[in-house]
């Protein structure tokens, strides 16, 4: 009896000292910053996250890693401590996001564009090199393609090899990895890499301006009869499974291929090969920008705000020899680079009409 | 933090305190109220009791106003303190206001606060800071002295009739209860939290066609000037999916880990036992990323290179990959259950049959197996629940295309997986792809609710038989 | 006479071939049995060889993790650069760098300079920085501090990059190698136990990562979900098991309980989201909800795991109990109970485990997430060991791949001895009658 008393006494002890003490603490201060958002931005906000804290007096930023989608919902959430003051996303901010922020009373939010991520298409060194085009690309992977030169003739995709896309390419089955249509990788990559190569068919691209809709539906669209194989966010275990299958292409962020570049091999992209000098001069097609959102309001008050904008804007940081670089990022044009530099100084806030 | 003699955790251990000695006191006045009357033999509890009851009344109220004070302290103190402030900090909005309160508490925490400290500001915070103090202060006269009169209450009418036995059970029942009711709470609280998004989902899309679609294909795009491309959601596929692949992991679990049960319990001796019951219930624990990585790089090409040397076309990211993984990461839920259950069997039944001539797979086959099976069964279910739930190993080995197919070497989807991409994807929170993640959490509750339904049904039927 | 003659032989007959047939039928039921007891044999080595791979692929990739490179640098305390009064703000990564161009001073182009320098870990100018701090009477002198490499050098020091492929392929050039061979002729490279993997928090350079947070974590959030989860499920339990009556509530608690161990675990996490968050405004990414959360998910499996055990007391001991004059609570707690205890300990093992490696529900209470500092409490923001894990495994460095098998074998660690904990208490209370 005794034991199960004491054990009865232990367990309300410690549903009370539990709910206490949370609930205790509950409205409890912030005294650090706290920061969500894409997982691609991730990485990067991290390393600058984790410089400032070391060199200032400041606490380390809390950095997690949502989505872009959960991070716009936290962010614009509304004004407060139990908030988080950024949000880093791999695309820019929607205006139906923009309007739900500020209808919770989130008025001024500062765009910063932090640089580029290139999107590269690799295998494994086992495996032949591929010198695609985005034609090639988009053959190869939209749902439905234009076969023989009727305009506006479409049929499901009947391409099985990469031969029969292209006779210049090498005779392996299209089996190609990449992120699912949730990613924000993936909505680059359909827009840059497809839409691109359906504009190279003359009647696709005069589709555009008749009728957008449809124009839109046709790149947009990839396969799903297993050619393409949606393959989840995590870009190591991709890198790790093309190395396992020499015959498949993956889809992923450049910094893994920086990483990697003894297992897999960049497809030369419209003749260009994926290296970090073509991503940053423009040559390379598939690179798409990162951001992150500031809370204005929060920059005076959650202490070490201003300092770790400074921080993330400073050449040190983004500059072309930045220390963001060593881990994969593309910096972004100087005039680009001191443009936004001076919006985060001056901390100008984004409107409606900007996006 | 100023530190405070009477902080709340100090409070907490003083209480506890208290109520130990409460314990003694209890029990030793129970000894000395029939110590002239025939000893303890006369009371109607054992002494125990009487020191139990004793504690329980000590602690039981004091912690109740305890929490409450402690859950409402913060938010009636920071009211104070900001109809104390000055007239234009006032007019800010509620979130510029709730920012304030930060830097308020900020500064009696003293942490670092950006921007300048107003002396306005200053003062509230140590206006902030006496209330707490008085605060703490009056809790811990209260909890103090309901605590002590509890105990000296209970100590006067401590007599040999107090049926303290029966209070105490009483107590400890409605402890039961409360404890049991939890589990509706946490229903109520997964279908109030799920369900609101999951209507704005059916609002978009029809409830019917979500469920008996048969295509689930979730393209729709990101951003409002792309135009989506197709954007289906229908079910089917991906709950068809979640069966073949939970179907898999328990065609290898069931069998190995009902055999490794009854090997440990029945063959093995008792240091392999002591040895190996344990090693295996550690396959439970590995994190599931482990055997996600496992499934993806070893399993997956092992089949897929099998499957090209037989001549069959395997998908890189089969199903039965997946499922393979799965199924030994189960193992210890039917495995340690049902060593638990069939260990728990009377030796005397074992005794019995071995006794008639049986041999010891008989007597295991024929009695020692159904005197266990409503054991091993809940076991069994536990496992099935778990395959149902996991996501990890099926993002990583068998990916996210939706194929409604029975082949185990096709690549297939699960709803948990659906529910994980959806919810952590890039796109807008509103839009219908993240809300899928709710309607599909809502449906796969609704289906095993009602799949349990039947069960409990169905046992109840099966067991009013045999009993 | 004929008749009964018939018959008794007949019956005789009978007799012997009812022997017979035991007997014909004992070998093919000693093979029967043999087959049993192999196959049973079989399931449970093949459960353990299952395990035996995963360690061993762990171990071997992850063994590395314990070693970390070193490299020896000499450095000048320039008294000019480190001003005295203010020894924190100096700038140490200058003095790093000039070591390091001292060093080579053949490299003089800026790329050069910029893989020179990048030789050694970021971590290293903070090292000079304590070690000045500690020993301020330094200053002016040339001193020799052992720095943290560069992850990419502790990979090619441990072999996971290869000299032999071709310089394009390599993350390192032939320069960069050259420099290293430097360093190692002067003897001024060593490997050594890597403590800052077992004191560290979180960070984006490898060679500086470290899992302590992580366990930290960890500890608070299981702490949480152990004190909460083990009481509670025992009390539903017994509640069900011994107290409840048939009705419909106690039916429809029965479904729910059932019904929840089925729910995945990330509604989990959604629940936490709006309940604990939302709703009682508890801060994000703490161990406390975490726990909380962890404790909602683990419930079931604690409760259905009790209730098989308690089913399993045979009803005799009850009887016996309430026939000596014991009360119904007294009965379930000096005798039931005790005799139920190893399989709820069984239960809560597994449901421990599965807490102590769930990343899911986590995701959705904002503890996926990149934290340096070392959690202190039950509601500063932390992450957990599987998370940090999923992090790492994530992360495109390449030393990363052994941080992330070295974090497993810590977590495996946390495991067996939980698991060992059980098997103590199961030999206590463990009997067969």
């Amino acid at each position: 009896m005794k034991k199960v008393l004491i054990a009865v006494f232990a367990l309300t002890l410690g549903v009370v000292f539990g709910l206490g003490t949370g609930i205790g603490f509950a409205s409890s201060s912030r005294d650090y910053i706290s920061i969500v958002g894409s997982s691609t931005v991730y990485p990067f906000a991290t390393v600058v996250a984790e410089k400032f804290g070391k060199i200032t007096a400041f606490k380390t930023p809390k950095i997690e890693s949502t989505g872009s989608g959960g991070g716009h919902k936290l962010f614009g959430s509304g004004v407060g401590v139990q908030y988080p003051d950024i949000t880093n996303s791999s695309r820019r901010i929607k205006k139906s996001e923009l309007e739900k922020a500020m209808a919770n009373g989130v008025k001024e939010i500062v765009e910063v564009k932090i640089g580029y991520d290139g999107i590269v298409i690799a295998n494994s060194k086992k495996g032949p090199s591929f010198q695609l085009t985005r034609k090639d690309l988009f053959l190869a992977l939209a749902k439905n393609v234009p076969t023989g030169d009727e305009a506006g003739k479409l049929t499901p995709n009947p391409y099985k090899t990469w031969k029969e896309v292209n006779a210049l390419l090498p005779d392996v089955k299209i089996e190609v990895l990449g992120p699912p249509p949730t990613s924000g990788t993936r909505d680059a990559f359909v827009e840059l890499a497809m839409e691109g190569g359906a504009d190279e068919i003359d009647w696709i691209k005069a589709l555009a301006k008749t009728d957008k809709k449809a124009y839109q539906a046709l790149c947009q669209t990839i396969r799903e009869d297993g050619a393409y194989i949606e393959a989840g966010e995590n870009d190591n275990l991709i890198v790790q499974k093309l190395s396992a299958n020499p015959a498949a292409l993956g889809i992923f962020g450049f910094s893994y291929l920086d990483q990697n570049t003894d297992k897999i091999q960049g497809s030369l992209v419209d003749g260009v090969s994926p290296t970090f000098e073509a991503i940053a001069d423009g040559s390379y097609p598939v690179s798409r920008p990162l951001y992150f959102y500031v809370k204005k309001v929060h920059v005076q008050t959650i202490p070490g705000m201003k300092e770790f904008l400074a921080e993330f804007t400073s050449e040190k940081a983004w500059g072309e020899e930045g220390y963001l670089t060593d881990k994969g990022l593309i910096p972004m044009p100087e005039a680009e680079r001191k443009l936004f530099k001076e919006n985060v100084a001056t901390l100008k806030p984004l409107s409606l009409g900007d996006l | 933090m100023v530190r405070e003699r009477m902080s709340p955790s100090n409070l907490l251990l003083v209480l506890l305190v208290l109520t130990t000695a409460g314990y003694y006191l209890g029990r030793r006045r129970a000894f000395s109220v029939v110590k002239n009357d025939g000893g303890p033999r006369v009371l109607h509890s054992r002494p125990s009791y009487y020191g139990a009851l004793t504690a329980l009344w000590c602690a039981v109220p004091a912690l109740v106003v305890f929490c409450f004070w402690l859950a409402f302290e913060s938010r009636i103190i920071t009211h104070i303190v900001v109809a104390a402030l000055p007239e234009e900090m006032l007019t800010l909005s509620g979130g510029r206001l709730n920012l304030l309160v930060n830097d308020i508490k900020n500064l009696v925490e003293g942490n670092i606060v950006a921007g300048s400290i107003s002396p306005a500001l200053r003062a509230a915070a140590d206006h902030y800071q006496e209330l707490n103090a008085i605060s703490h202060a009056a809790l811990a006269v209260i909890v103090l002295v309901i605590s002590i009169g509890a105990v000296l209450w209970i100590q006067r009418c401590i007599s040999p009739g107090l049926r303290a036995r029966n209070h105490v059970e009483t107590l400890v029942k409605y402890i039961l209860i409360a404890c049991s009711t939890l589990a509706i709470f946490t229903t109520i609280g997964i279908v109030l939290s799920v369900l609101y998004e999951a209507i704005r989902f059916f609002k978009i899309v029809p409830i019917h066609q979500f469920l008996l679609g048969l295509e689930w294909s979730p393209q729709m795009a990101i951003r409002a000037d792309q135009v989506g491309a197709s954007g289906a959601f229908g079910v089917i596929p991906v709950f068809m999916g979640t069966l073949l692949i939970s179907a898999i992991a328990m065609c290898v679990s069931v069998p190995v880990g009902l055999m490794s049960a009854i090997y440990l319990c029945e063959y093995a001796d008792k240091r392999f036992r002591a040895v190996a019951k344990p090693l295996l219930e550690i396959l439970a624990g590995i994190p599931t990323v482990v055997y996600g990585f496992f499934a993806a790089l070893i399993v997956a090409p092992l089949i897929r290179n099998t499957g090209a040397t037989l001549g069959l076309s395997v998908s890189s990211e089969s199903a039965l990959a997946a499922g393979l993984v799965m199924g030994i990461m189960i193992i210890p839920f039917v495995s340690s259950l049902s060593d638990d259950v069939i260990n728990a069997v009377p030796q005397s039944l074992r005794d019995g049959a071995l006794a008639l001539g049986s041999t010891h797979s008989e007597t295991i086959c024929r009695v020692v197996l159904p005197a266990a099976l409503p054991g091993i069964v809940g076991g069994v279910l536990l496992a099935v629940s778990r395959a149902i739930g996991e996501t990890m190993i099926v993002v990583m080995a068998a990916g996210l295309s939706a194929n409604l197919t029975l082949n185990p070497l096709k690549t297939v989807t699960t709803i948990t997986v659906q529910i994980v991409t959806l919810l952590v994807g890039d796109q807008e929170f509103d839009s219908p792809k993240t809300l899928a993640a709710f309607a599909l959490g809502l449906l796969l509750f609704v289906v095993t609710l009602v799949l349990n339904v039947v069960a409990l049904v169905v046992v109840r039927k099966y067991r009013e038989q045999y009993e | 006479m004929n008749k009964s003659e018939n018959m008794a032989s007949s019956a005789q007959g009978r007799q012997l071939r009812t022997m017979d047939i035991v007997n014909r039928g004992l070998a093919r039921r000693y093979r029967a049995e043999r087959r049993f007891k192999r196959f049973g044999l079989s399931a449970i080595l093949l459960s353990l060889a299952f395990l035996a791979v995963l360690f061993i692929s762990i171990f071997a990739n992850g063994y590395t993790a314990f070693q970390q490179t070193f490299i020896q640098l000499e450095v000048f305390l320039d008294p000019l650069k480190i001003d005295k009064e203010d020894l924190g703000s100096a700038n140490y990564q200058g003095l790093v760098r000039e070591s390091l161009a001292k060093t080579f001073p053949a490299v003089k182009n800026r790329a050069d300079k910029r893989k020179l320098y990048g030789m050694v870990s970021s971590g290293a100018s903070f090292d000079l920085r304590k070690f000045v701090q500690k020993n301020r009477h330094e200053i002016g002198n040339t001193i020799r501090i052992w720095v943290p490499a560069d992850d990419d050098v502790d990979m090619l020091i441990k072999g996971h990059i290869l000299r032999d492929v071709p310089e394009s392929e390599r993350r390192m050039d032939d320069t960069q190698i050259a420099w290293v061979d430097h360093f190692q002729h002067q003897l001024r490279i060593k490997q050594e136990f890597n403590m800052t993997f077992f004191t560290g928090g979180d960070s984006r350079e490898p060679e500086l990562a470290g899992i302590w947070g992580a366990v930290c974590g960890s500890l608070y959030t299981l702490l949480v979900t152990l004190c909460l989860s083990f009481p509670i499920g025992v009390a539903t339990a017994i509640y069900l098991e011994e107290f409840a009556p048939t009705n419909r509530w106690t039916d429809v608690v029965e479904v729910n309980i059932n019904n929840l161990a089925a729910v995945p675990s990330i509604v989990f996490g959604l629940l936490g989201l709006a309940v604990f968050l939302n709703f009682f405004g508890l801060p994000r990414s703490a161990p406390l909800v975490g726990g909380l959360v962890l404790t909602l998910m683990t419930l079931p499996t604690i409760i259905i795991a009790g209730r098989a055990s308690l089913k399993s007391v045979p009803p005799s001991i009850r009887e016996a109990a309430l026939g000596i004059g014991a009360s119904k609570t007294q009965m379930v707690a000096h005798h039931v109970l005790p005799l139920a205890m190893p399989g709820m300990l069984t239960g809560t093992i597994i449901g421990m485990a599965q807490a102590l490696g769930e990343t899911a529900p986590l995701l959705m209470i904002g503890m996926v997430a990149f934290i340096v500092d070392i959690p202190g409490g039950f509601t500063d923001p932390a992450t957990v060991l599987p998370v940090q894990i999923f992090l790492w495994a994530d992360s495109p460095e390449r030393a990363f791949l052994e941080k992330t098998s070295a974090a497993i074998m810590v977590l495996l660690l946390f495991l067996v001895i939980m698991n060992g904990l059980a098997v103590v208490l199961r030999k206590k209370f463990e009997r067969r009658w």
